[in-house]
C-alpha cells in the first residue's frame, strides 16, 4: 500500500513537472469543464435543484459589527450566512474597527521599538479612554531593510504598543508585525514610506 | 419566520416528539436534530453553493435549519472550483431532511 501510494506521488511530482507550463490554461479549463457538466459527487440536476428557485440562491449583503460583509439569504424556512472573501480569502471588510493609526515617526526612533515617555502617555490615554472591549495591534514598517527584518521590527514595535495596554488593563485579542507586506501608500516617494509606517490598533467592541 | 412555522407545524402535528421542548426551549446540547427528522448533526448532507465571486460554500438545507460554511482548502484559502455558476448551487444538498421547502 505504502509502495502503491509513493508511485503515485512520484507520479503526481512529475506530471506537475511536465505540465508546469500549461498550469494555469489548464486549471480554468476544467473549472469552465465543471460548470457546464456538472461533477459526479455535485451534479446540478439534483433534486434540490428542481423548486421555483431552480437551485439559485442570489444573496444580498449584510455588514457584521465589526464592518465585515456577509452573504446572506432567507429560503423561505431558513437563513444562510457566510463571510464575503476575495478569492485570495482576505475577508472583504469597512474599516469600520481601525480605531488608531499611530504614525511611527511620533512613537519610535528610526530601527528602534523603544516608545518615547510622551508616546507613551499619549497611548495610555487612548486605551484608559477607549470604550472598546478588546484590541489588536499590528505593527508596519516601510519598504527599506530586508523583509525579514521589517517583520522583526514591526512585530517588536506593535509588542511594545501592547505591553502599554497591557499597563493600563486592556484586553489584547493579537499582537502581529506585517513588516512592509500591507503598505497602505507607495513606498516610492518618502511622504508614501512615512504613511506606511505605522502601528494600527483595531478595536472590538 | 422560523419560530411560527416551527409552532405551526407542532401546533398541527401534535404529539410529535420534540414539539413540548420547542415551546420550553431546548437543553445545552445542540449536537442532535430533534423531533421530525431527528438525527445527529454529523449526518448533515452537504452541497455547494457558488457565492457571486464563484467561490465554493458548504450549504445544508436540513428542513427547517440551514447550514453554510465556507469551502477551505488545508491552507485555509478558499476552494474557487468551477462546479456551478455564481449563485447557483450543485449536489442534493436538501436530501437530508423529508420537511419540504415553500419552494
Amino acid at each position: 500500500m505504502a509502495k502503491v501510494f509513493s508511485k503515485t506521488a512520484r507520479g503526481m511530482v512529475g506530471g506537475i513537472a511536465a505540465a508546469a507550463f500549461g498550469v494555469i490554461l489548464i486549471a480554468s479549463d476544467v473549472a469552465a469543464q465543471g460548470a457546464e457538466m456538472g461533477s459526479e459527487r455535485f451534479r446540478r440536476d439534483t433534486p434540490s435543484q428542481q423548486g421555483r428557485d431552480k437551485g439559485q440562491y442570489i444573496p444580498t449583503i449584510s455588514i457584521t459589527p465589526d464592518g465585515c460583509e456577509a452573504w446572506v439569504m432567507d429560503d423561505g424556512a431558513e437563513g444562510y450566512a457566510v463571510n464575503h472573501v476575495t478569492r485570495q480569502g482576505k475577508p472583504v471588510c469597512r474599516e469600520v474597527n481601525v480605531c488608531g493609526v499611530l504614525n511611527s515617526d511620533q512613537y519610535f526612533a528610526t530601527d528602534s521599538y523603544h516608545i518615547n515617555r510622551g508616546g507613551q502617555q499619549r497611548l495610555r490615554e487612548f486605551f484608559r479612554n477607549s470604550s472598546a472591549f478588546a484590541f489588536t495591534v499590528i505593527g508596519h514598517t516601510d519598504s527599506r531593510a530586508s523583509d525579514d527584518y521589517n517583520m522583526r521590527l514591526s512585530l517588536n514595535r506593535a509588542n511594545s504598543v501592547a505591553k502599554v495596554a497591557q499597563s493600563v488593563g486592556a484586553r489584547l485579542v493579537d499582537v502581529r508585525g506585517m513588516g512592509e507586506r500591507s503598505p497602505v501608500a507607495p513606498n516610492n516617494t518618502v511622504a508614501g514610506m512615512a504613511k506606511n509606517r505605522r502601528v494600527e490598533i483595531l478595536c472590538f467592541e | 419566520m422560523k419560530l411560527t412555522l416551527k409552532l405551526a407545524l407542532c401546533a398541527s402535528l401534535l404529539a410529535v416528539a420534540g414539539c413540548d421542548e420547542t415551546l420550553g426551549g431546548y437543553p445545552a446540547d445542540k449536537t442532535i436534530d430533534r423531533g421530525i427528522d431527528s438525527k445527529h448533526l454529523s449526518q448533515l448532507q452537504w452541497g455547494i453553493w457558488v457565492d457571486p465571486r464563484g467561490c465554493d460554500t458548504w450549504i445544508a438545507d436540513d428542513g427547517l435549519e440551514g447550514y453554510m460554511v465556507r469551502r477551505l482548502d488545508k491552507h485555509g484559502k478558499p476552494v474557487c472550483s468551477g462546479v456551478a455558476p455564481p449563485t447557483h448551487t450543485a449536489g442534493h444538498f436538501k436530501g437530508g431532511s423529508r420537511i419540504p421547502d415553500p419552494n
